[in-house]
């Protein structure tokens, strides 16, 4: 019963935030008018709103969100810990940090021009580099409690160079803030080049995870009899580790450093409708997806003022705690 | 002679050293030896779960040859340990038994049965007592269906009604022709399987029949207690 109705309402509560956040902004548009101009009919102006601003950004807040969903839904079957979030790896700092150095070089070595290319695929690349070297320094066991320490260690060492680059740059206010505003995550004058960078690829993780859902069902509860069950154990924590890390690189690349959500929804999306991966997964991305865009809609009341990575922290700390106070 | 569960040679760097042995189908094999002796790096090792020296044959095929998912199929191993860090049902749980047969349930029903665990089934796994989680992990085992199974500790965290339940199932599967290889502390109870094997400070010293092995001489020096053979209480599961 419980479990019938998740796919409807999750399905429901993406489609309500999608067309929301088309219809929402500085120019208040009817949903009359929100489905015209998708069509490719109405008014130039709400064409040109519709199509050119908002279906864009929605689409990479919706590609951000499943990616950072689906990626916590992994690294907590991957740790056996419902408190593991994408960034344990060093994906998020190493992203920040790649960000960040291309901010602070880019205008000196002239890439203001190409910044709209440069900036995510640094912050790829830097995603990408960090885990890469908490998997190279864990060693070849990579046993669990190992990567786990070495992330830990990597992260305060790319936050700390993050730190350096952010206090040296502030007498530039002008790069200073850019930098501050990506660290804190946003969806704003996100284009259709974002979308392409970033919501294919993520397409793709997305649908090489779900198979994976059976075999993470036995990894979460003990690597070794997993194996002895027959699961590939190996195989299987490098598919993991892979996609995770490229859905959480990807995510960042196009929507800055977005905190809380890879912890948050899979953990509420388990909590409501059990921890079986097979469906959690699925239920993850359409979850992320449907939270991401409603965070981003919140920031729009506040023009400037409120980053998408302060509002999914806003949002999604007090629900937590709510949740996790109530009586099972 | 066929064998079930063969090992020549098997060691693992500073836990078990040079264990060879043969273990033939429809045998009821004890581990038994002081903490720290090796029995679970013994199981681990014979199910191929930890990188080891030497030979291990599972019915007389090098376990090199055998793939991961027939592994599944062929030998069962149960932890020592049973943690459900997410809250599965039990019978979920149970049902992973069958991961390598492509998740049919046969026998999923019959072991949360013979487990005493089907007024349980949909129990979050999370929701169980240590000895409730150890027969779950048990019913896991036991719905593999294979004709191997490795169980370390099954009956330490028991009520005495499960544990002896649980040896009687041990011994009901061998008369089917498994073989089942497990670890113990309780010697009395040892004394009834068909074979014991004692471990000391990862060395293989005793290998054969519970009497002509377990005797105050060897226990004298494997556990350092005096042990005599005397009548005493002996709990029965009633006859049915």
């Amino acid at each position: 019963m419980r479990q019938q109705a998740a796919l409807p309402t999750l399905l429901a509560l993406l489609a309500l935030a999608f067309l929301a956040s088309l219809a929402f902004g500085e120019l208040r548009l009817g949903m009359g008018q929100v489905l015209s101009a998708l069509a490719g009919v109405g008014d130039e102006l709400s064409r040109t709103v519709v199509r050119d601003f908002r279906l864009p950004r929605a689409l990479v807040g919706m590609a951000a969100g499943a990616a950072l969903a689906a990626s916590g839904v992994v690294m907590q079957a991957f740790f056996r810990n419902p408190l593991a979030s994408p960034g344990l790896l060093g994906v998020s700092s190493g992203g920040a940090l790649g960000a960040v150095v291309v901010l602070a070089l880019g205008p000196a070595l002239g890439w203001a021009a190409t910044t709209l290319w440069a900036l995510p695929l640094a912050s790829f690349l830097g995603a990408f580099g960090a885990t890469s070297a908490v998997l190279f320094l864990a060693q070849r066991g990579a046993g669990a409690e190992r990567l786990l320490l070495s992330g830990i260690a990597l992260n305060a060492l790319l936050g700390a160079g993050t730190s350096f680059l952010l206090t040296t740059t502030v007498g530039h206010f002008e790069v200073n803030a850019q930098m501050l505003f990506w660290l804190m995550g946003g969806l704003e004058s996100r284009s259709w080049e974002h979308v392409w960078m970033g919501a294919p690829a993520i397409l793709l993780g997305c649908l090489l995870l779900l198979p994976l859902g059976r075999a993470m069902n036995l990894l979460s509860l003990g690597e070794q009899s997993a194996q002895s069950l027959g699961v590939d154990v190996r195989r299987l924590r490098w598919q993991l580790i892979l996609l995770s890390t490229v859905l959480t690189a990807l995510a960042t690349a196009v929507g800055g450093i977005i905190g809380f959500v890879g912890l948050v929804v899979p953990h509420m999306l388990r909590l409501a409708f059990g921890p079986d991966h097979r469906r959690l997964l699925p239920y993850a991305m359409l979850g992320g997806a449907a939270f991401l865009l409603a965070c981003d809609l919140i920031t729009r009341a506040f023009p400037l003022g409120l980053r998408l990575g302060v509002v999914t922290s806003l949002v999604g700390g007090p629900f937590f705690l709510w949740l996790l106070r109530r009586p099972r | 002679m066929t064998t079930a569960l063969s090992a020549a040679g098997l060691g693992v760097p500073g836990r078990l050293e040079a264990v060879s042995i043969t273990l033939g189908p429809g045998e009821l094999v004890a581990v038994v030896g002081p903490n720290g002796a090796g029995k679970s790096t013994l199981l681990q090792a014979l199910a191929g779960l930890l990188p080891a020296e030497g030979g291990i044959c599972w019915n007389g095929q090098p376990l090199s040859e055998i793939s991961i998912t027939e592994r599944g199929r062929r030998l069962a191993w149960v932890d020592q340990e049973a943690h459900f860090e997410f809250a599965f049902p039990v019978r979920e749980v149970v049902a992973q038994g069958r991961y390598a047969w492509g998740d049919n349930l046969d026998g999923v029903a019959e072991a949360l049965a013979e487990l005493d665990l089907t007024h349980l089934a949909e129990r979050p796994a999370t929701r169980l007592s240590g000895g409730e989680r150890h027969r779950v992990g048990l019913a896991r085992a036991l719905a593999t269906q294979a004709p191997i199974q490795l169980w370390d500790e099954p009956v330490a965290q028991l009520d005495v009604r499960h544990a002896l339940e649980v040896l009687r199932l041990a011994r009901q599967l061998t008369t089917r022709g498994a073989t089942l290889v497990v670890s113990l502390h309780d010697l009395r109870a040892a004394y009834r399987f068909d074979r014991v094997l004692v471990l000391d400070r990862g060395r293989l010293v005793g290998n054969g029949k519970p009497h002509e092995v377990l005797t105050a001489d060897l226990i004298r020096q494997v556990f350092r207690v005096e042990a005599t053979f005397v009548e005493s209480l002996v709990p029965e599961l009633p006859s049915e």
